[in-house]
């Protein structure tokens, strides 16, 4: 069975046919078949391929490959593969506590309402920036980490249900006290100190 | 632009090429994973689907117009 991509194809192929049978034959437009041809070949079918294909794009800019691909990021990719447990984001990619292939998205997404929406904005705005713009130097954050992106995961699970956690619950889920910048989980990315630590390279 | 002395089929040509330049890039950009790719689709290939699909409502607003002008005749 054809996946998905290549009944997008298809089906951008059709539009393409049909609105160029109504620009070569404008006549055929005299009959009411014909109106109803052009106005799904011009204006339903057209739509149809654009939302399609955006949604197909927005799935595929999710994938850590898609945001490593700019070479700003490339310490940041880097830091994926560091041999030190004590580096949060590399522990959670090397032991696919997070989706391997959509590493970036998982913790960098917003958990809220609209949140996907958002970070996906704020996506387009890296990428134009990137390439029309000046980068911010360094690269940080557009807010402080959100615990919420963390207890997404961990709130319940058994691992997490330490007395410690337990007992600061209230203050992390109100961000009184953040997880990775309070003395706790404080090894994050750490891109300015990669001369110094060890790379895990995965098995082939 | 003066779409009445333009003419349908005109109309209909220019918003056509505008969709068949507008789903080819889309449809170019979809065979690659990378953000100008999304770029491209979204600005260039969206534009132009945008403008074409307009311009094709807009020739049917003013055909729908014109009947009526020459009904109330």
């Amino acid at each position: 069975m054809p996946g998905p991509n290549a009944l997008l194809f298809l089906l951008i192929g059709v539009t393409i046919i049909v609105i160029a049978m109504v620009v070569i034959r404008p006549s055929l437009t005299m009959t009411r078949e014909g109106k109803m041809l052009a106005f799904v070949g011009f204006c339903v079918l057209p739509i149809l391929c654009g939302t399609l294909g955006a949604s197909e794009h927005f799935e595929r800019s999710k994938q850590t490959s898609f945001c490593l691909s700019c070479h700003i990021m490339e310490p940041w990719g880097k830091s994926l593969n560091v041999d030190d447990p004590a580096y949060i984001p590399a522990a959670h990619f090397q032991n696919h506590r997070i989706p391997a292939d959509e590493a970036c998205y998982t913790c960098h997404t917003n958990y809220a309402m609209y949140g996907s929406f958002k970070v996906k904005l704020n996506g387009l705005h890296h990428v134009y920036v990137n390439y029309f713009g000046k980068p911010m130097n360094p690269i940080h954050l557009y807010e402080p980490f959100n615990n919420r992106e963390c207890l997404h995961c961990h709130e319940g699970a058994r691992s997490f249900q330490s007395v410690t956690h337990v007992a600061m619950m209230d203050v992390l889920k109100a961000n009184q006290l953040s997880c990775v910048s309070s003395g706790c989980h404080d090894t994050i990315h750490n891109t300015a100190g990669q001369d110094k630590v060890k790379f895990w390279s995965p098995a082939p | 632009m003066k779409f009445k002395a333009m003419g349908m089929s005109k109309i209909l040509r220019v918003s056509g090429i505008l969709l068949i330049l507008g789903l080819a890039i889309e449809a170019v950009s979809l065979m690659f994973n990378h953000p100008l790719s999304f770029m491209g689709f979204i600005i260039v290939g969206g534009a132009l689907l945008a403008i074409g699909v307009l311009l094709f409502l807009h020739s049917l607003v003013e055909i729908a117009q014109a009947n009526t002008g020459s009904a109330q005749k």
